[in-house]
Order: structure tokens, then C-alpha cells, then sequence
């Protein structure tokens, strides 16, 4: 049962990050509350102020931006508007397909991009593609903003780079170049995923000439897998170059335990989702999957 | 009593699929729970439970959380107001609150009553406690090791009101119940026999996971009336209990049931009855207390198992002898293990022909949740590995599953057990069924693709003793009184199509109440299948004694002798002319009013009645199923399920099915995913859906095949014999064997993806991955301290 809080409903992000300094870790950011309020029903963790974001004007709109050719999503946009907006899936179809499967419908009627962000939890889906998508994070405090790149904002186990006064306002997220296909690929025995990999491959005339894969959800972060990379760039764009990558993200993947799964098993389904996230990306790049990509 | 008459006649009310009675009021929220009811100063109770799983309370101070405005009452083990402090069916081993010690992790130590649950939540957070923590038991291995803690002074405990398994003798130690048997020369056959195959197994604790945890609220009326609302599935046993505990009559004790969400066995028996009324009475004050999910998980389980197993059988593949050791683990308290140990020691040889057999049970105590029923119990357990080492004998023998079956299955009529009821079923006709369903003859799909079956026999029944009583009113309507209990299984319907076939009533002229000890007449329990076989008896019983009132006035208004009547829509008839019964009833009294009341009992037909003499019938637990293995991350996907319902006569097909289908899914659940994780602390590590994986929508087979078999051989009203529990442990093993015919030996359940990925790199040299022990399989090695 939850502990009596006070609630305030801040008008601008720079009023929010006010908010924060002056109850200092008396408070802390409420946006759909799908993480928050579990923590504090168990007891976890008690604040006696929570700053609810979601009456921001414009904190979950979801624009395009022509000249950037990139996508600009509100922290505030939840799952289910990611899933369903035509512009995520005119522009980012991988990212709608994951937001599709994130959870349950509850979850992600309420759940916000930027909460599932911040609160960093390993298993978070969008973390694992949007490090792989170069994404950049806008954060927002009474004296200022700064940007982050998404690959180092997430510092380890439910850690990140974020200041206590600052909101995480927005993120960037590039359009990714012509004859490149991103897929993402995950494993799930628990509710939240035990396995994913993300993969962009870029394709010249059937030679991969540039890959990004992030594993996520078997460590404690998002990790880049630079001997997976350096192995496909150079390769021939087909499935024994996947199933040689695959082999490395087994070997370099770095895994947690837990009372749950081995490491060598996680290490193992890294491989699996890692081959179907390669062959997918290298399918979409060359339009062996009926897809034309938006260029 | 005209049974014969209900032979002739056509059958109008039963055999079809009548709509639930009980539908409309759950579907809109009408239909109220336990947790519906507010009574007036109602307190709410909150538990303060145990982190660790064996310590000495060394002190409590509850000065701060009664000193909080708004506390009711703290109750520590010391305030416990009844005069037996100890409690349990099968052995009286569990103190109402802890006494001096816990032995689980999740123990109530103390317990409080506040104006509100906020209150009580805030309560429980002021209380102090003094722990010394204790060596643990945590596995059956610890618990049956030579320096291993005792949990109880096994020697002296007491047996409980309804242990019913015989004498207990016990040696000092872990174990509260043995169970043994034997027949044959043992060692001969297996010394002469071509084949013998032999293994380990372990079997995971599992939750029942209803959806509505236990939820209870107690009310004294003076020193000597105490009434329990309690999401229960056996009224009478604790009304029985607690009637015991407060040293009362059991007529002062009044236990009533709303709708149950759910039981699957973790409703039976005491649970949370004895806490409830030790605090009401305390707080002076009516209380309840309602578990939330992750208490329930430590209020009861299945018990988890670990086993020997070896099977003698000839070069032809006829099997011979087999010889079971089986340890139950059935937590810090008896609860009802000595009865699962007992009905899993019998199921274990399986429905065949055996030349020997040698059969020994333990139940193990150890500092964790304690263990009861759970639909199928007995059955589920060891059901998995003896069809498994049938099947291997079949490999060795060149016989596939469905030949080795048809060899050796008993026959209709043949003894399963000396002294015991012959199978009254027709074991090889089923499985021809799952052979049909499964295309048992056609090419398998390409990839690593298993079939299998499997066929158990459980004892169901229970104790044979169920009443019921009808009350025609005088307009012609009925109520039926009846206390076995509403689980979702769809009693109320299935009772009232019976009445309704009986009087040739509509059904919506037949109602059907809940549960309440003062009101509605006996029942034993709810469970073991029984409902519709012993319940429904009785109701057809009862129906029948109304239906030969209504006859005998009848002759009286027709001036003509009853044979020359008979009854139809609501009516009696003798040729074109009618009365219908307002009629009949008006002029019996000489009013519109009164009302005719019939009544019907069941008990043991021959013998006491007891477990050796039962069951009362075999519950046919038989399945088939054909799985898909992905070799890459060991997931297994269900493609076909199978189950047969032999079920003698169907009163209501579409809820057969219904009962098939919910089984066969808890089977799945069971064979694949759901395992409760113990650390070694004793620390239950899954207690959320997070972790726990029930079986989902996404987790149904693909095609899900249910026969119902009516050869109206039960027991029960026309032929009726129970179901609703032999699909969880047919699947559940069919699934085992299954994926032992995919090339998956699996012997341990649930097989995981893990585990199976393990399995199969068992046979795959060319994986070079380190195959040192996973967390999981290093969990998992606390195999029983010796085979020997
Ligand atoms: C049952 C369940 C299943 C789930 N399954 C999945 C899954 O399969 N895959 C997956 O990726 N995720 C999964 N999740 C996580 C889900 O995506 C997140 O719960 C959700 O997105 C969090 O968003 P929220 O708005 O509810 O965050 P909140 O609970 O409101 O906040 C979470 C944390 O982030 C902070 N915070 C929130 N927004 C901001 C901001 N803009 N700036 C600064 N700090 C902020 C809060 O202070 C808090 O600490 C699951 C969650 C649940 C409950």
C-alpha cells in the first residue's frame, strides 16, 4: 500500500527541475508511474513529493524535423503513442514493431518512453535500439539544457548520467541512412525480455560496409559489440557472415547473473537473437524482405 | 427411491450445455467474494510474517504499533485466545501464530488489527523482533542429512482431526509421514528381467495460483459463536477445526462461502481460519484478513519431490516390476502432505500389470512454505517419470508408446491395488483415442518434433459422505441446498441441472445457494473430483425423495396408484391430463404456502469407506501432446494437446471440456514453465508474475483435441464420475514424454528452455561452450542424501 505523498504539477520542465532542487531527494519525477509507484508500494523507496510531468505542454509530442531527418519524441510520449503514431512508423518501423511488444497494453497505455529511460531498468527494449539507433537525449534543468548521447547515458545498473534536477525532455532520434536496415530482435521466458539485440547493417552492392550491434537485457546496460561490427563490416551481406558475428556476440557479450538464467545460457541466446537481428537488418537493407526503405 | 425410472425416462436437462447459473452475476460483478463483504466495525487484520526460515523469537516489542491511533489489537503467539494453540488436519504441528520459533520464511509472528488497512499496513512496520537466526533445512538433501536441524519433535506430535492414513510411528528426524507398500518378489524379477531401466527425477514445488488469494473474516457473537466467511473449499472440515480449537461445539462454529476465485487445492482445509478468529476475538471486534498474492504463495504450495525410479520389464516389452523411493517435500508444516504422500505413493506403479512392486513415500519437512493439495496431487507427481521409462523400455524393445500401452494396461475389472476398487475404466480404448487425436500413425512435421502420451490412474473421491436437501416451494420453485463449494468448476450449474432433470423443472426454477455450515447440510470437502459423483448423488437423492412426494400426493389427487403417474414440465401427468405441482402443493397443505423438503445422503457403500477400501473411483489421468523444439534456445512450443475425459456420463459437456482444457493449460504450465525458486536461505526468490511464469493465452496449444468418453460407468448421478484433475497430470507427463520421443530426456521438471537447450547438447559434441553446472542446475542438486 502506498505511503500518503504530495503530488505537484509543474507547467514547464524548467519549473519541474526547480521543484527537484528545492525538495532535493525528498522528490522525485512521476510521469506514467508504472515503475514509481511499484517501487514505492513495496516500500523500496519513499518520496514525500512526486512531480508529475505529463501536464507539460508539448513534453509528448512527437515531430519530425526535415532538415535534421530526425525524429524528435517527448519524454512524455507512452508506449502505446509510439507504437501507434504514423510518423514513428513511417520513420522508425523497427522502433514501432518494439514498442508494439513492450509489456502488456497496460503497461504501455501508461508507460512513458523517457520513465523506461531513466529508470534504466537492463531489460528495457527501446534502451537496447536506440543505443544501436545513436539516439541523443535532451535534458532539461532550471539553469540550462544539455544533450547526451544515448549510448552513454545509461551507466549501469539502473544508473544513469541524469542529474537529480534535471528532466529528460526529449530524444533524437536520426533517420538511418539509404540501403541500411535495422532490426530488433529479443527472447523473453519472464515478463520483461531475457535476451535482445538491435543490429543496423548498411549494404553496398552485397558487401556490409557498416554495422552497429547492441546487446541488451543480458548485462546490466546496452553494450556496443565492436568485434561483432568489425567482423560484418567487409563480409558479404548474407547468413554465414550472421552466424559468424553471432559467434563473437557470444564471446563478447558480458553477462549478469541472476538466480534465474547462466550466464552461458544468456551468452547463448545472445547468439540466437543476435543471427535473427543480423539476417532481419541485412533482409530490410537489400529489400529481401518486400520493405522499401524509406530514403 | 426410483431409480429405475430415471433410467426410462428421456433425459431432458442433462447432457447439454446449459449456461452457467452463476455467469450473469460474475461477469457484472454482482456475484460477491470474500473480499466483497464489509460487515458493520469491521477491523482489518495485517500479518507480520518471518524473514528468515528458521530462527528463536528471542523478543517482541509491540508497545509502538499499539500505541498507533487507530490499532485495534496486536496479537503476538503468546495472546493466541484459543485453547489449542496448535492447529492441522493431517498432524497438529502448526502453531496459529509463532510460538517461540519460525520455521519458514513468511511465518506470521504477530498479527494486527486496525480501524483501516493503511493502519494495520503501518502497524506491522513499528514492531520489533528479536531473531536468533537456526541452522536450516532448506532442501529434502539438508533436511534428510544426518546433522541435519530437526524442525518438530516428530515423536510427539499429534495426529489432527482427519489424518485418516493409519497409525504414525515416527524416528526422530525430518520426516512426518511414510507411506509403503509392497507385493511380489522384488528382487527376483529384477535380478531375471531382460530390461531395466532406472533414473532420478525431480519435481518442482509449484503455486496453485488462483486468482483470488485466501481471504477471510471472522465474527464472535458472544464467547461461543464464532461465524467465518472464508474463501474455503472444505466448510465442514474447518468448521470441524475450529470448533476444535476453541473447544466448542461444532454447532457454534458457522463457516459460509461466497464465490471462490479459484482453489485448485489451495483452499482445502485450514488456512487462514485459526489467525482470522484468534485476532476477531482479541479486538473484540469482527476482522479480515485478506492475503495478497505473495503471501499466498507462502500460505500454501505443491510440494516439490525428488524420486528414485526403476522398472524391470521382459525383451518383449512386457513390463515386469517396479520399485519407486519418492521424497516429499512438504515444507515447515504437515499440512495435507501425509495425504498427498499417500496418493502419490499409490499412483506410482501406474495402471499396469506388475509382477512386483515396491513402493516407499516420505514426507520431508524443511524450513520453507508449507506444502498441501493441489489439483491432481499424487497423480502429477511420479505419473511423468513412470511413463518416461515406459517408453524407454519401448526404445529397447522396438514398441512405440501406444504398443506398450495396449500390452500392458490393465483391464476393466482388474485389481489396482490389493484390497482396494478394481479399475472401473477402459484404460486402452482411452489411449486409442489420444493415439487418434495425436494422427498417432501419420509422418511427423520436419524439424525436431516429438508425440507423446501418458495414462495414470488417480484415487478420487475422498471420504464418500455428502448431504443435500431440496425445498420445493409452493409455487413449484426449488431451492437447493448444497455446501460443496463453487470454485469455478460449475457446481451450482451441474447441481442444478440434476434437479431440474429429476423434477422436470426448467432450470431457472431451480436455485442453487452457496455454502453455510448452519444452513446447508453436510458435505466432506470439495475436491478430489468429487463434486459432481458425491455432492450431485446426494442432490439426485434429495431431488428423488421430493419427486416421490410430489408422486404420492399426486395418487392421492388422480386417485390412482403413483406407477400409473409421471412427472413433466412442472407437472404431474397421467395421460392427457395435468396438475402442475403449485397445485399439487396447495392442495396438499390447503394453502398457498408450505413446502415439501427432500433429502439425500451418501456414504460409504461397503466398508468404512476409508482410503485402503477406495477410492470411490478411478480419475483416468490421461493425455497426449506433440511439441516443437527450437534447438537454439530450448523453447518448446505445444502444437497439438490432448485429453480424454472419462468421465462416465457428461451432465454438462461444454464445463467437462472447460475442466479439461483448464487442466491441460496448469499442465503446461507445470511441464514447462512454473517453479517456485527457493535461495538457500529459504527465501522464496519468485514470489511475483514477474518471475513466475502461469501459463498465458500465448502459451495455449495450438490445437487443444478433448474426447469425452461416457460409458456411464461411475458412481455417480446416471452414470457420472468426477474429472477436472486427470488433464493436468496427463498432459503434464504427455509433455515429458513427448519430449523424450523429440530426443529431450528430461529429468527435471518444469523443462525450462534452459534445460532443455542442456539436454540437448548432452547429444551435440560439436557445442564447445563451457557446460559447467548453470545457476539453475546448480540449484537444483540437492538430491535426497542417498539412494541406497
Ligand atoms: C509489468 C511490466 C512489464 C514490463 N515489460 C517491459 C518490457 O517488456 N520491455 C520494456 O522495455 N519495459 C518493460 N516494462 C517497463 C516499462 O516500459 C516502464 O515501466 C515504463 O516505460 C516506465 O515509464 P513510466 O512513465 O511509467 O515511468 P515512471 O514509473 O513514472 O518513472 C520511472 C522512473 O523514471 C523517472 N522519470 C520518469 N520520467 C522522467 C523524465 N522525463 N525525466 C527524468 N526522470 C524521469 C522517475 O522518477 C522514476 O524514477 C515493464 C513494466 C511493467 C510494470
Amino acid at each position: 500500500m502506498l505511503e500518503p505523498f504530495s503530488m505537484h504539477q509543474p507547467r514547464s520542465a524548467g519549473e519541474a527541475s526547480a521543484m527537484l532542487s528545492h525538495f532535493g531527494e525528498d522528490a522525485t519525477v512521476y510521469a506514467g508511474g508504472t515503475e514509481l509507484l511499484v517501487v514505492m508500494k513495496e516500500r523500496l523507496a519513499h518520496f514525500p513529493h512526486l512531480i508529475d510531468i505529463k501536464r507539460i505542454p508539448g513534453l509528448a509530442d512527437i515531430t519530425y524535423d526535415p532538415e535534421r531527418r530526425e525524429l524528435i519524441i517527448g519524454s512524455t510520449a507512452r508506449h502505446r503513442d509510439l507504437e501507434r503514431s504514423p510518423l514513428v512508423r513511417q520513420w522508425l518501423p523497427a522502433l514501432a514493431a518494439l514498442e508494439a511488444s513492450v509489456a502488456n497494453v497496460r503497461v504501455r497505455a501508461a508507460g512513458t518512453i523517457g520513465g523506461n529511460l531513466c529508470f534504466a531498468e537492463p531489460h528495457s527494449d527501446p534502451a537496447t535500439l536506440l543505443t544501436a539507433l545513436d539516439a541523443r537525449l535532451t535534458l532539461t534543468s532550471a539553469s540550462g539544457t544539455r544533450e547526451i548521447a544515448m549510448a552513454s547515458f545509461i551507466t549501469g545498473l539502473m544508473e544513469t548520467n541524469r542529474r537529480h534536477d534535471e528532466i529528460l525532455t526529449s530524444l533524437a532520434v536520426p533517420e538511418s541512412g539509404p540501403r541500411t536496415g535495422v532490426a530488433y530482435e529479443r527472447f523473453k521466458l519472464h515478463e520483461r525480455p531475457t535476451a535482445a539485440v538491435a543490429a543496423l547493417v548498411t549494404i553496398e552492392s552485397g558487401t556490409i560496409t557498416d554495422a552497429r550491434i547492441v546487446a541488451g537485457s543480458v548485462g546490466a546496460r546496452p553494450q556496443r559489440l565492436p568485434d561483432a561490427e568489425a567482423m560484418l563490416r567487409g563480409q558479404s551481406a548474407n547468413e554465414s557472415s550472421a552466424w559468424l558475428a553471432a559467434d563473437l556476440i557470444r564471446m563478447e557479450v558480458e553477462t549478469t547473473s541472476d538466480a534465474f538464467e547462466s550466464e552461458a545460457y544468456k551468452r547463448q541466446l545472445a547468439r540466437t537473437v543476435g543471427y535473427r537481428a543480423i539476417v532481419a537488418a541485412i533482409r530490410q537493407a537489400t529489400g529481401a524482405d518486400g520493405s522499401r526503405h524509406a530514403a | 427411491m426410483t431409480a429405475t425410472d430415471t433410467e426410462v425416462r428421456a433425459r431432458t436437462a442433462i447432457g447439454h450445455d446449459a449456461p452457467r447459473v452463476d455467469a450473469v452475476a460474475k461477469v457484472t460483478g454482482a456475484g460477491q467474494f470474500a473480499g466483497d463483504l464489509k460487515l458493520h466495525g469491521m477491523a482489518y487484520g495485517r500479518l507480520l510474517r518471518s524473514p528468515y526460515a528458521h530462527a528463536r523469537i528471542v523478543g517482541i516489542d509491540t508497545n509502538r504499533a499499539a500505541a498507533l491511533p487507530g490499532v485495534i489489537a496486536v496479537m503476538t503467539g503468546d495472546d493466541v485466545p484459543a485453547a489449542d494453540p496448535y492447529y492441522g488436519h493431517a498432524l497438529k504441528d502448526r502453531p496459529i501464530l509463532a510460538i517461540d520459533r519460525v520455521r519458514f520464511a513468511g511465518e506470521p509472528v504477530v498479527a494486527v488489527a486496525a480501524e483501516d488497512p493503511a493502519i494495520a499496513d503501518e502497524a506491522v512496520t513499528l514492531i520489533d523482533i528479536i531473531y536468533e537466526e537456526m541452522p536450516t533445512a532448506v532442501t529434502i538433501a539438508a533436511a534428510l542429512a544426518d546433522d541435519a536441524p530437526h524442525l518438530h519433535d516428530v515423536v510427539n506430535v499429534r495426529a489432527g482431526l482427519f489424518h485418516g492414513l493409519g497409525e504414525i510411528h515416527l524416528e526422530p528426524g525430518n520426516v512426518c509421514y511414510h507411506h509403503a507398500f509392497a507385493r511380489g518378489d522384488m528382487d527376483a524379477v529384477f535380478a531375471a528381467a531382460d530390461v531395466v531401466i532406472a533414473g532420478e527425477y525431480t519435481f518442482p514445488a509449484v503455486y496453485q495460483y488462483s486468482l483470488e488469494p485466501h481471504t477471510t473474516i471472522a465474527q464472535w457473537t458472544g464467547a461461543d459463536d464464532l461465524t467465518v466467511w472464508s474463501s474455503c473449499q472444505h466448510p465442514f472440515l474447518v468448521r470441524a477445526e475450529l470448533a476444535d480449537l476453541y473447544a466448542l461445539p461444532v454447532g457454534a462454529v458457522r463457516v459460509v462461502v461466497p464465490y471462490l476465485g479459484g482453489g485448485f487445492g489451495s483452499k482445502s482445509y485450514t488456512k487462514m481460519e485459526p489467525i482470522t478468529s484468534a485476532l476477531a476475538r482479541v479486538a473484540g471486534r469482527p476482522v479480515r484478513i485478506a492475503n495478497s498474492i505473495d503471501e499466498a504463495m507462502v500460505t500454501t504450495r505443491r510440494h516439490g519431490m525428488k524420486a528414485f525410479m526403476r522398472t524391470a520389464a521382459t525383451r518383449d516389452g512386457r513390463l515386469l516390476a517396479r520399485e519407486v523411493r519418492a521424497w516429499f517435500d512438504t515444507g515447515a508444516y504437515a499440512d495435507n502432505g501425509p495425504r498427498v504422500v499417500a496418493t502419490g505413493a499409490d499412483a506410482a506403479p501406474g495402471p499396469y500389470r506388475w509382477e512386483a512392486v515396491r513402493v516407499d513415500a516420505w514426507g520431508v519437512y524443511t524450513n520453507t512454505s508449507p506444502a498441501g493439495s493441489y489439483r491432481a496431487f499424487g497423480a502429477s507427481h511420479l505419473q511423468w517419470c513412470g511413463e518416461l521409462q515406459v517408453d524407454e523400455i519401448g526404445r529397447r524393445c522396438g514398441l512405440d508408446a501406444l504398443q506398450m500401452r495396449e500390452r500392458n494396461l490393465l483391464s476393466r475389472g482388474e485389481s489396482v491395488r490389493p484390497g482396494g476398487k478394481p479399475l472401473d475404466a477402459d484404460l486402452i480404448g482411452d489411449i486409442r483415442k489420444v493415439a487418434a487425436s495425436l494422427n498417432w500413425e501419420s509422418p511427423k512435421p520436419a524439424g525436431i518434433v516429438g508425440r507423446g502420451m501418458s495414462v495414470g490412474l488417480l484415487a478420487a473421491g475422498a471420504h464418500p459422505v455428502s448431504t443435500a436437501a431440496v425445498r420445493m416451494e409452493a409455487d413449484g420453485g426449488v431451492v437447493l441446498l448444497v455446501s460443496s463449494t463453487e470454485v469455478g468448476q460449475g457446481a451450482r450449474t451441474v447441481f442444478g441441472q440434476i434437479v431440474a432433470e429429476e423434477l422436470a423443472l426448467p432450470l431457472d426454477r431451480v436455485r442453487v445457494l452457496g455454502g453455510d455450515t448452519r444452513v446447508t447440510p453436510y458435505d466432506r470437502s470439495t475436491g478430489a473430483s468429487r463434486s459432481t459423483t458425491i455432492a450431485g448423488l446426494a442432490v439426485q437423492r434429495a431431488a428423488a425423495d421430493v419427486r416421490a412426494q410430489i408422486l404420492a400426493i399426486g395418487a392421492r389427487l388422480f386417485d390412482l396408484p403413483e406407477t400409473a403417474l409421471e412427472i413433466r414440465a412442472a407437472s404431474v401427468w397421467h395421460e392427457g391430463e395435468s396438475v402442475p405441482y403449485r397445485d399439487v402443493l396447495k392442495a396438499h397443505f390447503g394453502m398457498v404456502g408450505g413446502e415439501l423438503i427432500g433429502h439425500g445422503e451418501v456414504r460409504p457403500e461397503k466398508g468404512s469407506g476409508s482410503y485402503a477400501e477406495g477410492p470411490v473411483f478411478w480419475e483416468v489421468c490421461i493425455g497426449g501432446a506433440e511439441v516443437v523444439v527450437d534447438p537454439e534456445t530450448g523453447r518448446v512450443t505445444v502444437t497439438k494437446a490432448v485429453s480424454v475425459a472419462d468421465v462416465g456420463k457428461a451432465i454438462n459437456p461444454r464445463l467437462v471440456e472447460a475442466q479439461e482444457m483448464g487442466g491441460a493449460m496448469q499442465g503446461i504450465g507445470n511441464a514447462l514453465h512454473e517453479e517456485m525458486l527457493f535461495d538457500e536461505t529459504g527465501t522464496l526468490l519468485n514470489a511475483t508474475l514477474y518471475e513466475y511464469h502461469v501459463p498465458t493465452i500465448a502459451d495455449m496449444p495450438h490445437t487443444f483435441a478433448s474426447n469425452i468418453v461416457e460409458n456411464e460407468d461411475g458412481p455417480g448421478p446416471y452414470g457420472a464420475k468426477g474429472v477436472g484433475e486427470g488433464a493436468l497430470a496427463g498432459v503434464a507427463a504427455a509433455i515429458a514424454t513427448a519430449l523424450a520421443d523429440a530426443g529431450v530426456i528430461i529429468d527435471e521438471l518444469p523443462a525450462t528452455p534452459e534445460r532443455v537447450w542442456r539436454a540437448l547438447r548432452m547429444h551435440d559434441d560439436r557445442n564447445d561452450e563451457d557446460s559447467t553446472g548453470s545457476a539453475a542446475n546448480e540449484r537444483a542438486t540437492g538430491g535426497a542424501a542417498s539412494w541406497g
